[in-house]
């Protein structure tokens, strides 16, 4: 649905991007992750017909995206990183407004601005005025905004970035709906964890360069031989700090307190391994496995020392 | 056509901006203000001296001036943020993106932006119906102001819309776009005054008197300045008598129609967001 090949962005001498190679599947949903800086935006803008790339080519749904740039368009909705709202329009003028601009037909636009405001849990806002509403539901608007003409993809460049908690549990429900619904989705944000319960892939991006890309498994531990584990136990804590201390495979332990988080380089045999052996000392292992929210420690652990 | 004036972009600026009550209280002060100063010079007069009707044409003169004044103040800033305030409010990105396309952008803003504008000389209108009671201008005159007026909105338009589009700021848009109508308005008469004296001095021989202003690139110069072509449409001569090949109105429409055509084209092509880039401008 989305490839991009030998994408390459120079702004004079800063290089944006160096030969971006993607190719994202139809229904899939990509993550991108990536530093500030780091040719996320660039790459979502060139996908978006937005900025002209130096070197390379990138197609969405098959359209090359500087040759024909309406026909990508038509199937695409884009909601960049902050993006401002008209005043003195009411929500439903506001999306009225972008369906206009899709050339959707007066007839159909009613029902059609109804259900959008409903997939965003926004029904009641609809005579509200656009400056009215919160940081949250403006960018659930955005959203809504973005599916005005049905598009088959979406980029989505942090969308979840200012939200509090409330509004970005919010938000993951709607990407989870849309996700649901078989759109291919491109989404970028600095809140990792929330990018590996949604994501089928991420890429991982650092000063213009994809360092990984492939699911969130295979970039943390099958491609870079690293895994974030989490070790809860009932007591003995300095024991087991000691233990997992001593281990030539646990890099960045980490004492939370109630538990330890820690990179673990070996294999699945070599975690067998560890366990056995904390059993054997008597530690009293309450949880022991992979960190659920682990996806902020992959990207320091794989982008440590690029472009230095 | 019905199309274009129903286009998306265009509903919604109106409803934008004939919404506020703001637009309403600054349509009545304006009204106030003009009806104000005619009325009082029409009170001035009848205090002061002997009116002979149909040959009175002061007050058309002083209402024609001051609203002219009013256009250069008005139009260039009323477009100048019509691109850059999308810009700042990041919502120029999102416009790219949908079927709007960026020609249509350009003819939507400059449609919306100079809407108020007209709207103010329409709503004077009547205004000049007092003057008219007073004689001595013909209803060709006031057409002819009106095609006038019509067309230095347009062109003051342009060049906001341009500079708009051309640079990031509103500010920044705003003072250019004063610069560049000053020059239209200042600069060209100057620059007409300037090279007929500096030719007369030079060949004091070959242009003696007065032909030097009838030099064919002098007299082009003379009707691009729009007080002069101002000047000839109310009767009131100023500057030199020059011998005109076709009316000035017409050769200053044409020029000023022209020139707001090449910068409404020239917006077109900076808004779009992949241009070619052998001539590339850094947006």
């Amino acid at each position: 649905m989305i490839r991009t090949e030998n994408l390459t962005k120079h702004y004079g001498k800063l290089h944006a991007l160096n030969d971006l190679n993607l190719e994202i599947g139809k229904g899939k949903v990509f993550g991108f992750i990536g530093p500030n800086g780091a040719g996320k935006s660039t790459t979502m803008m060139i996908l978006s017909t937005l900025l002209g790339p130096t070197s390379g080519r990138a197609y969405v749904a098959g359209y090359d995206v500087i040759k024909e740039p309406k026909d990508v368009r038509q199937v695409l909705g884009y909601m960049p990183d902050f993006f401002g709202v008209y005043d003195n329009l009411k929500a439903t003028e506001y999306l009225d407004f972008y369906a206009g601009a899709y050339n959707i037909p007066h007839s159909k636009r009613s029902n059609l601005i109804a259900d959008l405001l409903e997939l965003v849990n926004l029904s009641n806002k609809a005579d509200a005025y656009v400056d009215s509403l919160s940081r949250g539901m403006k960018q659930r608007l955005g959203l809504a905004r973005c599916l005005v003409h049905s598009p088959e993809v979406l980029i989505l460049d942090e969308p979840a970035s200012g939200l509090d908690p409330r509004a970005r549990i919010e938000m993951r429900e709607i990407l989870k709906k849309l996700r649901s619904m078989g759109k291919t989705i491109i989404i970028s944000s600095h809140i990792l964890p929330e990018l590996a319960e949604l994501c089928d892939d991420i890429g991982v991006i650092e000063k213009g360069n994809l360092i990984a890309c492939g699911s969130v498994d295979e970039v943390s531990v099958e491609t870079r031989g690293i895994a974030v584990m989490q070790l809860k136990t009932l007591d003995k804590l300095e024991e087991t700090e000691r233990i997992l201390a001593a281990s030539p495979l646990v890099k960045r332990l980490d004492n939370k307190g109630s538990h330890f988080r820690f990179h673990f380089t070996g294999n699945d045999s070599d975690k067998a391994g560890l366990l056995m052996k904390l059993v054997q000392e008597g530690i009293p292992v309450l949880h022991f496995g992979d960190s659920k929210e682990n996806l902020e420690d992959v990207f320091l652990a794989i982008t440590e020392g690029v472009g230095n | 056509m019905t199309d274009f004036f129903t286009n998306p972009l265009i509903v919604k600026e109106m409803r934008e901006r004939f919404r506020t009550p703001k637009t309403f209280w600054i349509l009545g002060l304006y009204l106030l203000v003009m009806g104000a100063i005619l009325l009082g010079f029409i009170f001035i007069q009848q205090m002061n001296s002997y009116i002979s009707p149909g040959d009175n044409s002061e007050l058309f003169v002083m209402l024609a001036v001051i609203q002219y004044g009013m256009i250069c103040f008005i139009a260039p800033a009323l477009s100048a943020g019509a691109i850059s305030g999308e810009r700042e409010r990041q919502t120029l990105n999102i416009l790219l993106t949908t079927h709007l396309s960026p020609a249509k952008i350009i003819m939507s803003k400059i449609v919306t932006s100079l809407a108020f504008i007209f709207l103010l000389v329409v709503t004077s209108l009547p205004l000049y119906s007092f003057v008219i009671l007073y004689g001595g201008i013909s209803p060709t005159q006031l057409l002819l102001l009106l095609l006038f007026f019509s067309v230095n909105i347009i062109c003051f338009g342009s060049i906001g819309l341009f500079c708009s589009t051309w640079m990031k700021r509103t500010g920044v848009s705003t003072i250019t776009a004063y610069g560049l109508s000053f020059f239209l308005v200042v600069g060209t008469g100057l620059v007409f005054i300037f090279l007929g004296m500096l030719i007369q001095q030079m060949y004091p021989e070959v242009y003696v008197d007065e032909t030097v202003w009838n030099l064919l690139g002098i007299k082009l110069l003379a009707g691009m300045n729009p007080p002069y072509v101002l000047s000839e449409i109310l009767g009131e001569n100023i500057g030199p008598k020059l011998d005109w090949f076709m009316p000035v109105w017409a050769y200053f429409s044409i020029i000023y129609g022209v020139l707001s055509l090449i910068l409404i084209a020239g917006s077109a092509y900076l808004l779009r967001p992949v241009r070619r880039t052998w001539f590339a401008w850094k947006k």
